[in-house]
């Protein structure tokens, strides 16, 4: 039960915008959850690096946690360039060129990871837009595009980790928004994971970014991924998807959950509701457009 | 000419503002809308508002005769319940436009969002470009008109009305038919186009209701009664209330129809007893005044509580379901005892509002006889989302019931056999909800309580949605609960035991830091001041009796509540079945009911060593059986029940239902 935000710039002098946008986006519509707010951010990828992050808490367990998680980097011959521990949660920028599937399920067994991409990094946390914005500087963050998300919880707890967006857990760089309800969710996560998949959460969302992750590698577009989604996937769903070069969206058959967006010269933004995209431009009255039920549609970066 | 600069108010003080000059009869600009939502909402005067910009969700609900125009868009329920009055939108509007109209006139010049018109009784939609799924699901009266093309399934499962396609049916919905436009009708539609300057050429298809699912194939035969406690008694495998269940689908073909609530044996509060030995109650006259009953409901967020004698309210049940002098009745015995009724799905009467002190308005998902009006005048507002006696459906009333002055009030067509839909249009989630909520609180003026009704299904989550979405209290209804007419397997076998719904909940608000911040008021099989005392033990605020009410005032529990023919004039609408019920003689008999449990609830309250019922607490019971312990946690102490049977016999004090005949 939640509010969702995306947005994609298309010129290199907007690129300011993403962290401050995602914010006024996401304050907008914190009445659909109130529980807690995530951003999955694209930074400038570097070649041979990835971003790792982890919710590792506070004192001495964290102390313990973090060390278990260099250990196992160490044991991979991951060596770490850079490291960042904000509000919980621990950040190392790693050189890297083994098998990064592999790596990811060993890491999730000894703590909880927020996200690994070259270019990918989830930041969340219980508390509203403003209060993650404290403990993370998204303010500041530039770059072409990201998605976000608030957070009403019903069935799981109230904690950073069960917070949204969702990494596609040991797929480098997908991350989901979903707000609905996926009702074939335990088929489909079994169906995954006989094929060797790990889920690191009983979280709906988190199976349809492995969902989508899953056919991007092996080759199929993320456009054909969303599109098989909607006739695999039952249930309500308005969701969002990105990965390093593209965004995307897909609306379930019955119309149930929101969705509006905007799209101009400068930049494609899409919500749970009109209230956000009108913060990025007060006062104005927007043209825009409620993709229909049982819809898809992708956007590549072109800066 | 007034201005509302909403880049400086909030949507709570613009509405304020809005109302004042309503009031005043002056017109208002409102400035910098940017989307946000419950623009106008709760406006009964007919003002001329102009929205610069685009409105958010519920823009105009809940009105009845201003005439809005929105410069650009619209979000979800646009026009919600409107009655008189109009709203011009010059761009798209979200889902559900249109939602639950009663005469007023929408106009959408761009699309149209998913599920327009839904549930509508009457008035005008009108939308100049496409729809979407679904326009006119389950509408019951009323017309739209889409001079674009219509969406996939338009006209689903409508009931009434008829609906006007310019461009291409893709594809009609279940139950619904296309059928020639007579030219009276289509210049009708011309001069609506033509009042609001609409150039249209083009052709019109008409769509109604094709009328094949209106009425089940065939009806609910009477059965020889079995009154509901003889059924309820024999536990075997095979036994009479099995047997009358397979005549009846043997005639009927389908699913059985029947009132009433679960007859098998399930855990309950029956299963609990009170520590101590309360066998010696004194048969004290004065001990209702010797400790304080007096109940709060619904302040958390600075509304006006509901304020009660005693911790025992009247449990939701419709006028539809029941008759009016049983409605009136129940009306009267709740002011005698000084506390609420509570309207159920059909409506206010204006006879329930002269009679009851106070009472709850109820909100579902047909809107059936729902308006701003009666919310304005009720002392608490409640959303329906489901009922003890079947979790996850809609009401239902067979057509013997729905007569001419039901389907008025109602707003539906005379005759059919109504399925309440399962679900509200504009709640489809936890975060819909909120916004739903909010609408209530702005439409007035943030002095009512708003609660929710919850059937105990998957009760742990649900808690904790009702508490985070902010609403007042609960009313918590368990598998024991009853209805006027639902499927037999669905009575029996769908929810959960109201003594599990209580702990659940309690586990619930617990879990989320919020144990004793949202009030529950439990229901589903309450029967007298003890089960009452031990749901309260049990964490309950208060509780509420429909059956036990419903008995007092003359009920013969025949289980035939559906068919509308009541022989004692309660569940009928038939005017010579009804005259067989005394409303001033059952409404004395529903009070004296009341009045014991008020007697029962005090002296086990004194005997505990209170001085205030609210100080029970679980440490004052045990479990009597293994099951019961299981689901409460409570000691398990069986040699305790002998105790429990001798104070039901010892708390029958100074015969209150001695002088129950006329």
């Amino acid at each position: 039960m939640c509010g969702i935000a995306g947005i994609m710039y298309k010129h290199k002098s907007a690129r300011a915008g993403v962290g401050k946008a995602l914010i006024s986006m996401l304050d907008a519509c914190q009445h659909r959850g109130p529980d807690s707010t995530g951003f999955a951010l694209y930074h400038e990828p570097k070649d041979g690096e990835y971003r790792l992050r982890f919710y590792v808490g506070e004192g001495d367990a964290a102390e313990a946690t973090v060390g278990r998680i260099r250990e196992k980097l160490a044991e991979y011959q991951a060596e770490i360039i850079d490291q960042e521990r904000a509000a919980g949660s621990q950040a190392f920028r790693v050189r890297f060129s083994g098998d990064l599937q592999k790596l990811s399920y060993d890491l999730e067994h000894i703590a909880k990871v927020f996200s690994i991409g070259s270019s990918l990094d989830i930041v969340k946390d219980i508390g509203g837009a403003h209060d993650v914005d404290r403990g993370y500087h998204v303010d500041d963050f530039k770059g072409t595009h990201g998605i976000g998300h608030v957070r009403l919880a019903t069935e799981s707890d109230v904690a950073p980790d069960a917070s949204h967006p969702f990494w596609a857990t040991g797929f480098a760089d997908v991350a989901i928004v979903h707000n609905g309800q996926i009702t074939n969710y335990w088929k489909m996560r079994r169906r995954l994971e006989k094929r060797g998949f790990e889920f690191n959460t009983d979280n709906d969302s988190e199976l349809i970014a492995v969902y989508l992750a899953d056919k991007l590698s092996h080759g199929v577009s993320l456009e054909e991924a969303l599109k098989t989604s909607i006739d695999d996937l039952d249930g309500t769903f308005s969701f969002l998807v990105s990965t390093k070069d593209e965004i995307g969206y897909a609306k379930d058959r019955l119309a149930a959950k929101p969705m509006i967006m905007l799209e101009n010269d400068d930049l494609i933004a899409i919500a749970s509701e009109e209230v956000s995209l009108n913060r990025l431009f007060p006062g104005s009255a927007l043209n825009t457009h409620e993709p229909p039920p049982g819809t898809f549609r992708t956007w590549r970066r072109s800066i | 000419m007034a201005q509302i600069d909403l880049a400086r108010l909030s949507v709570r003080e613009a509405n304020e503002l809005l109302r004042k000059y309503g009031a005043e009869r002056e017109d208002v600009d409102i400035l910098n809308p940017d989307a946000r939502h419950h623009v106008g909402v709760g406006l009964v005067h007919p003002i001329n508002v102009r929205v610069h910009g685009s409105a958010g969700y519920f823009c105009a609900g809940l009105t009845d005769g201003p005439r809005f125009t929105v410069d650009n868009n619209v979000g979800w329920g646009v026009a919600d319940n409107m009655l008189q009055g109009s709203i011009v939108v010059n761009g798209n509007a979200g889902a559900i436009a249109g939602v639950a109209i009663r005469g007023a006139e929408v106009v959408i010049k761009g699309n149209m969002g998913s599920r327009a018109g839904q549930v509508m009784k009457a008035g005008t939609l009108l939308c100049c470009g496409n729809a979407n799924f679904m326009a006119g699901y389950m509408m019951y009266g009323g017309r739209i008109v889409i001079l674009g093309d219509s969406g996939d399934k338009v006209g689903q499962d409508m009931t009434g009305g008829n609906i006007y396609v310019g461009g291409k049916v893709i594809a009609l919905g279940t139950d619904a038919m296309q059928t020639d436009l007579p030219s009276a009708e289509e210049e009708e539609i011309r001069a609506f186009l033509e009042r609001y300057k609409i150039p249209f050429k083009g052709k019109l298809q008409k769509i109604v209701n094709a009328g094949k699912n209106l009425r089940y194939g065939k009806p609910e035969p009477r059965v020889r009664i079995i009154p509901f406690f003889m059924a309820s008694e024999q536990q075997g495998y095979w036994n009479t209330k099995v047997q009358e269940d397979i005549y009846v689908k043997a005639q009927i073909g389908r699913y059985r129809i029947r009132g009433y609530g679960a007859g098998r044996p399930l855990p309950h509060i029956n299963d609990l007893a009170f520590r101590k030995d309360l066998t010696n109650l004194p048969a004290d006259p004065e001990i209702t005044k010797k400790v304080n009953l007096r109940t709060q409901l619904g302040g958390r967020n600075g509304a006006k509580p509901l304020d009660l004698s005693m911790p025992v309210m009247i449990a939701p049940m419709s006028y539809g379901a029941l008759s009016k002098s049983t409605k009136v009745a129940l009306a009267i015995a709740s002011a005698l005892s000084d506390t609420s009724e509570n309207t159920g799905e059909g409506g206010l009467s204006n006879e329930q509002r002269e009679a009851a002190k106070q009472i709850i308005y109820q909100c579902l998902s047909g809107r059936l006889g729902w308006n701003i009006h009666d919310m304005q005048r009720a002392n608490g507002l409640e959303i329906y989302i489901s009922q003890g006696a079947k979790p996850g459906l809609g009401g239902q009333l067979m057509a013997k019931k729905v007569t001419k002055e039901i389907a008025r009030i109602r707003g539906i067509p005379e005759g059919i056999d109504l399925r309440s839909p399962s679900r509200h249009p504009d709640v489809l989630g936890a975060d819909d909800l909120v916004i739903k909520v909010e609408e209530f609180r702005e439409a007035t003026g943030y002095r009512l309580p708003v609660s929710v009704k919850l059937g105990a299904g998957r009760v742990r989550d649900d808690i904790k949605i009702a508490y985070k979405d902010g609403f007042d209290f609960v009313e918590l209804d368990g598998l024991q609960g009853s209805t006027g007419a639902a499927g037999n397997e669905v009575l029996e076998f769908v929810g959960i035991p109201t003594i599990s719904a209580i702990q659940e909940a309690m586990d619930a608000l617990s879990e989320i830091g919020a144990s004793g911040k949202m009030p529950v008021v439990l229901m589903g099989g309450i029967k007298d001041g003890i089960d009452a005392c031990k749901a309260m033990a049990l964490g309950a605020h208060a509780v509420a009796v429909g059956t036990g009410a419903i008995i007092a005032g003359g009920c013969i529990a025949c289980l035939q509540c559906h068919v509308g023919q009541c022989v004692v004039g309660i569940a009928t609408q038939d005017p010579e079945h009804e005259k067989r019920y005394n409303t001033p003689v059952e409404a004395r008999n529903i009070h004296r009911y009341l009045e014991s449990l008020r007697w029962q609830i005090a002296a086990i309250t004194h005997a505990l060593g209170y001085s205030d019922v609210h100080q029970i607490s679980r440490n004052d019971l045990v479990a009597l059986t293994p099951e019961a312990a299981a689901i409460t946690r409570l000691p398990y102490e069986p040699e305790l029940a002998e105790r429990a049977k001798l104070l039901r016999k010892a708390s029958l004090p100074n015969s209150t239902l001695g002088d129950r005949l006329p």
